[in-house]
């Protein structure tokens, strides 16, 4: 097996508001090189880095909007969001938890900080990311999965070096939690000081890392702080992280779906006339109701 | 900062690149937040504003503090009170920033520059206002005489990407419906599994 070789480091690029409660470092596909195309199946990655938000009586976030033809996934590091979608979903999740939405055919659905948390104020940090699906998926039934911290496989790594949790895909022995269309690995590595760990994904999968707490060296050879996103090339299978001093960091790596992609704002398809019918959707009802 | 307005007028008539650097002279551009107006009620509208980017909306407050919108105005559209910059009395309306927005401030001497360059820009500008006067028609009869759904179903045919773009009540307001009735008539259209063409 060869070495997986670092294609590029990407410092956070300058953030913005997503409605009022998230405030995201766009990675995919905003910045230079990391198009829907080259990341595919992670079509989207909005990083909202540690960020204190006052306490409010009125909940920030993100007021109903739709989603057709993908997964959105968010990844809870700190804080707590609250989750209402037209299916007939809803949940809360925290430090620790994953919420998995499989929009699909559509869905409309609403974000906000949890009600206590926005009382008190606090650090909020968390990930989403979208996930595509194939073309024979982009239509199939929403569904919701929410992955609590104690349903997340942990690997422990040797001499303390920390754990691995398993989002999805595998790790050594231990499987993810949430099930997936096409191969998907998500995992949070969380290293102590020294610790070390190999991961090993085939070569045409797309790898990434984002690192979330720390800072880590790749492969013995490139430094990576917190906050940035390191690309491998599609050569090579094998490679290690270090943690230079207490860290968290998000691996991802996925088999690309070879397939055209026609995306608009919240829909994202395979032709330009499935975006069209997708709002004609929206406008006559089809995505159900939420208030 | 003028690329999107040069592209619409050339779009419209044959203004060279040349001529449109001449006139360009008459134009003024601004960026505002979401929440900034261009236009308050009272005061004199002495421009039309073009969106390169964002959205505004034109609406009137009733004495219960109640808003009701007349007009949207996303990308490539323009937005006035017309009868303040015309008659220069004091405008009713409040034109507000629905979304951070880009835009170019038109006056009355970058009119008549455009039209002494070109009469195609001058037919163009002259079939604009009664293409306003026609959508002004129309939208007081359909206030007047028709369904809910007519209604609905209008705004979708005029504005199809804004029903994402703007919160319910906003869309609810501009149909003169509350938001509940708005989502009785999409839930009944969902039901019916209607198709528009």
């Amino acid at each position: 097996m060869k070495t997986k070789s670092i294609e590029h480091i990407f410092t956070p690029p300058a953030p913005h508001m997503v409605g009022d409660g998230f405030r995201v470092h766009n990675f995919i596909p905003g910045s230079y090189g990391l198009s829907m195309q080259r990341m595919s199946p992670f079509i989207m990655l909005d990083y909202n880095s540690k960020f204190y938000f006052p306490p409010t009586d009125k909940p920030r976030g993100v007021s109903v909007h739709p989603h057709r033809g993908f997964e959105t996934v968010t990844i809870a590091y700190k804080g707590k969001v609250a989750h209402h979608d037209s299916a007939g979903n809803s949940g809360i999740i925290g430090e620790g938890d994953v919420q998995w939405m499989t929009a699909a055919s559509g869905v409309l659905h609403k974000e906000y900080h949890e009600q206590e948390f926005s009382k008190a104020g606090g650090d909020f940090q968390m990930v989403q990311l979208w996930v595509n699906l194939p073309a024979k998926d982009k239509m199939s039934k929403p569904k919701y999965q929410e992955i609590t911290k104690e349903n997340i496989q942990k690997y422990a790594l040797d001499n303390d070096g920390g754990i691995i949790e398993v989002i999805s895909g595998a790790y050594q022995d231990k499987s993810g939690a949430a099930s997936t269309f096409t191969p998907v690995h998500l995992q949070n590595a969380k290293l102590n000081a020294g610790g070390k760990a190999g991961f090993s994904f085939p070569a045409h999968y797309n790898t990434a890392l984002l690192v979330i707490e720390g800072s880590i060296k790749v492969n013995d050879e490139k430094t990576v702080a917190t906050d940035n996103f390191l690309l491998f090339k599609n050569e090579g299978e094998d490679f290690t992280i270090e943690a230079l001093e207490q860290s968290v960091v998000l691996v991802l790596s996925g088999e690309p779906i070879l397939e055209p992609i026609a995306a608009h704002g919240p829909f994202v398809m395979n032709t330009r006339d499935e975006i069209i019918q997708a709002f004609e959707d929206v406008n006559l009802g089809k995505f159900g109701y939420l208030d | 900062m003028f690329q999107n307005f040069k592209n619409y007028i050339q779009n419209h008539s044959d203004i060279t690149d040349e001529q449109f650097i001449t006139i360009s002279g008459y134009l003024k551009s601004k960026v505002i937040k979401k929440g900034e107006f261009v236009l308050r009620q009272g005061e004199i509208c002495g421009y039309s504003f073009f969106v390169s980017k964002g959205l505004l909306r034109s609406y009137t407050i009733d004495e219960q503090g109640k808003e009701h919108i007349i007009q949207f105005a996303p990308e490539d559209w323009i937005i006035v009170d017309r009868s303040s910059y015309f008659f220069n009395e004091p405008s009713e309306l409040f034109i507000d920033a629905v979304e951070d927005t880009e835009l170019v401030m038109l006056n009355e001497d970058f009119i008549t520059q455009a039209c002494n360059i070109s009469t195609v820009y001058r037919a163009f500008n002259h079939k604009a206002l009664h293409s306003h006067i026609r959508h002004l028609q129309k939208r007081v009869n359909l206030l007047l005489g028709a369904t809910a759904e007519q209604r609905y179903l209008d705004f979708i045919k005029l504005y199809p990407e804004l029903t994402l773009r703007l919160p319910q009540w906003m869309i609810a307001s501009y149909l003169g419906l509350t938001p509940e009735s708005l989502s009785r008539v999409r839930k009944e259209l969902a039901r019916r599994n209607f198709k528009p063409h």
